[in-house]
C-alpha cells in the first residue's frame, strides 16, 4: 500500500490524454462521448487520489467525488439525448457532418 | 511499487486505449465497461468501498447500458460505424496533442514535491454511514441542487429525445 502520489497522478494524466485523444480524432458522436467518459473517470480518479493523500480524518474529497459523479451521470444522459436528436435530423452520429453553423 | 497497483493501471490503461481505437462502437462499449471496473477497482484500493460501489452501480449500471441503448437507436445502417479521421487525414495531429499533453503532466508532476508522500492512512469502520450524515447535515444543500439537476436532466434529456417526434 505504498505507491507514491505520483503515480496514481501520472495514471490520471496518462487516462485523461487518452480520452482526449479520443475525443480529438473519433468521427462517431457515440464514441467521442465515451472518450468524454474516460476523461471524466480521470478527474474522478484524481478527486480520490487526493483525498486518500491528504485527507485529515476527513470524508468530505469522498463527497466531493459523489457529486461529481452524479454530474457526469447526469451529463451522459443529455448528451446521448442530443446523439439521438442529431440522428433523428441528420440520419448520421457523424460529427464531421454537424456543419450548419458553419459560416 | 504495488502490485495490485500495477495490474488495475494496466489493466484500467488497456480498457481505455481499446476504448479509444477499436471500430466496433460495441466492442468500444465492453472495453469502456472494463476501463470503468479499473477505476473502481483503484477505489478499493484507496480505501473508498462506497466510491467503488457507486463507479460500477452508476457507471456499469446505468452509464453503459445507457450509452449501448444510444448505440442501437443511432445505428447507421448502410455506413460503417466507429473509425476515425475527424481532422480528415491529419489525425495524427489529435495523437500529437495528447501525447504533448501527457508528456507534460508527467513532466510537471515528477517536479513536484507532492510526488513522494505517501498516503494518510485508513480511516476507520463505519465509512458510509459518515458519508451519509454529512450529505444531510453539512452538504444538504448541494445534495438538494444535485436532486434537482437530476431531475431537469431527466426531463429534459426526454424532452430533447422527442422533440423530432411531436413535429410530425
Amino acid at each position: 500500500m505504498s505507491v507514491p502520489l505520483g503515480y496514481y497522478l501520472m495514471l490520471g494524466g496518462v487516462l485523461f490524454a487518452i480520452g482526449l485523444c479520443g475525443a480529438l480524432t473519433r468521427k462517431n458522436a457515440i464514441a467521442v462521448l465515451m472518450s468524454i467518459e474516460i476523461m471524466f473517470n480521470a478527474a474522478i480518479l484524481n478527486f480520490v487520489v487526493f483525498w486518500y493523500y491528504l485527507h485529515n480524518g476527513a470524508l468530505t474529497g469522498q463527497v466531493f467525488a459523489l457529486f461529481a459523479i452524479a454530474v457526469a451521470a447526469a451529463e451522459s444522459a443529455v448528451g446521448l439525448a442530443l446523439v439521438i436528436a442529431v440522428y433523428r435530423h441528420y440520419r448520421s452520429v457523424d460529427v464531421d457532418e454537424m456543419r450548419s453553423l458553419k459560416g | 511499487m504495488n502490485f495490485v497497483f500495477l495490474t488495475l493501471s494496466a489493466i484500467t490503461v488497456l480498457g481505455a486505449l481499446l476504448a479509444v481505437t477499436l471500430r466496433n462502437l460495441v466492442h468500444c462499449l465492453l472495453a469502456l465497461v472494463l476501463f470503468f471496473l479499473g477505476i473502481a477497482g483503484h477505489f478499493f484500493l484507496m480505501r473508498a468501498d462506497f466510491l467503488g460501489a457507486v463507479q460500477i452501480l452508476i457507471y456499469i449500471g446505468a452509464v453503459a447500458v445507457l450509452i449501448l441503448f444510444a448505440i442501437m437507436l443511432t445505428r447507421n445502417i448502410s455506413g460503417t460505424e466507429g473509425g476515425r479521421g475527424s481532422l480528415g487525414g491529419a489525425w495524427w495531429f489529435g495523437v500529437a496533442i495528447a501525447a504533448t499533453l501527457a508528456g507534460a503532466m508527467c513532466v510537471f508532476v515528477r517536479r513536484s514535491e507532492l510526488v513522494s508522500k505517501l498516503p494518510y492512512g485508513a480511516t476507520e469502520e463505519g465509512v458510509v454511514k459518515e458519508i451519509g450524515k454529512l450529505l444531510v447535515s453539512d452538504w444538504v444543500v448541494p445534495l438538494e441542487i444535485m436532486a434537482v439537476l437530476l431531475t431537469a436532466a431527466l426531463i429534459g434529456a426526454v424532452v430533447i429525445a422527442l422533440e423530432e417526434e411531436k413535429k410530425r
